[in-house]
């Protein structure tokens, strides 16, 4: 799912998407299995899963790290993400 | 009140082996009958009786949480729950790369049966928890989404909801918590209510505890900064009321507002909720 904003600011300037640690990823492919928003996708070679849509991420949502058992996918900072739309939020009011 | 314990096996993980022995602990320390996930996966006759004479508590390893899903894929009601992987975090520990249990998972499975315990023995209270004597009337009427067979019913007022499908209504300085019809219809029937302890003070968008279902782990958005002064303990009994009322009893937390006006500023009014959820639901 592509979502144009969020909170009033275009998703694709809000950097909110999760990030494989291939030393721990086991490519059990829950976390793809789960997500219903596509943010994921499996390849061939030795990186078999990637992030391929950061952007149909939905914003504060980290329910794929909750599936992963080797604890292999992190998220940005919350309270920084936050600010920085909050910022952006502030720019596009006074254009 | 008796317990069963369903574990982790501890054949994949550090944090499966401090499951396995915080099983072996609760036996000891609390009595609790002790269930092979294993054998329950091959003869749920075994444990019939087991499970009908006790509350169940689930301890998973990992977050790949195996007993929570064998325990749901038997339509068997948790009472309690326990994630090794989390405890972790909190405990500020680490565990060696080994299915042996050593000094620190011991201590984890120590620290975790303590808490089992402790909760165990405080008797559950029959009114939401927490110190809170604010009344919150019903919702009054609803704005309808509709999109193919589904509708999505959102308040037409005294509600305010965050992108992440959470709503706060506001009273005074205190406000309540829930997740919106469209999320509840989304995870569908709701199962486990993990909620936040009471007093935890929380900022804008933090987390207040998660809900899962058959489908997803939905983590719950807060829609604005505050302290949890009640937790509904009788959404944590019986999650699917969530999925009956999610705008009057099937609230999840009450929070004491610290930054009402200005997160109200982050927030959508029914209206835009409602567009939001029109768009959520055509592209799904």
């Amino acid at each position: 799912m592509s979502e144009a904003t969020f909170m009033g600011v275009p998703r694709e300037k809000i950097v909110w998407h999760p990030t494989i640690d291939y030393q721990k990823c086991t490519f059990c492919m829950e976390c793809a299995n789960f997500c219903p928003h596509r943010v994921f996708e499996q390849r061939e070679g030795d990186r078999r899963l990637v992030v391929a849509n950061p952007n149909n991420c939905v914003v504060f949502c980290r329910a794929c790290s909750k599936t992963c058992g080797p604890d292999a996918l992190s998220f940005p900072d919350k309270q920084a993400t936050i600010a920085q739309i909050k910022q952006m939020r502030e720019q596009v009011s006074v254009q | 009140m008796k317990t069963a314990v369903l574990s982790c096996t501890g054949l994949d993980k550090p944090e499966g082996s401090v499951a396995r022995e915080a099983a072996i602990r609760m036996a000891e320390a609390a009595n609790s009958e002790i269930i092979c996930p294993v054998l329950l996966n091959r003869s749920l006759a075994r444990y019939e009786k087991v499970l009908a004479d006790n509350s169940l508590i689930v301890v998973d390893g990992c977050s790949t949480r195996c007993a929570s899903k064998l325990a749901e894929s038997l339509d068997l009601k948790i009472d309690r729950k326990v994630l090794v992987a989390d405890a972790l975090k909190s405990s500020g520990l680490t565990l060696e790369p080994t299915l042996r249990l050593e000094t620190n998972g011991a201590a984890l499975a120590q620290t975790i049966v303590d808490g089992l315990v402790q909760s165990l023995a405080a008797p559950a209270p029959a009114q939401p928890s927490g110190t809170s004597s604010t009344e919150f009337p019903p919702p009054g009427e609803y704005l309808i989404v509709t999109h193919d067979k589904f509708e999505f019913r959102i308040p037409v007022s005294d509600y305010w909801f965050n992108e992440n499908d959470v709503w706060v209504r506001p009273l005074g300085d205190v406000a309540r918590i829930g997740i919106s019809d469209y999320m509840q219809q989304s995870l569908t029937d709701i199962n486990f209510v993990d909620a936040p302890a009471m007093h935890l003070s929380v900022e804008q968008f933090g987390e207040l505890g998660t809900l899962e279902s058959s489908k997803a782990v939905f983590e719950v958005v807060a829609p604005v900064a505050g302290t949890v002064i009640a937790v509904n303990s009788e959404v944590v009994s019986n999650p699917t009321l969530i999925n009956e009322d999610p705008y009057g009893k099937g609230w999840i937390v009450q929070l004491k507002l610290s930054n009402w006006p200005e997160d109200r500023e982050l927030l959508l009014n029914s209206d835009a909720y409602a567009k939001t959820v029109k768009h959520k639901a055509e592209e799904a």
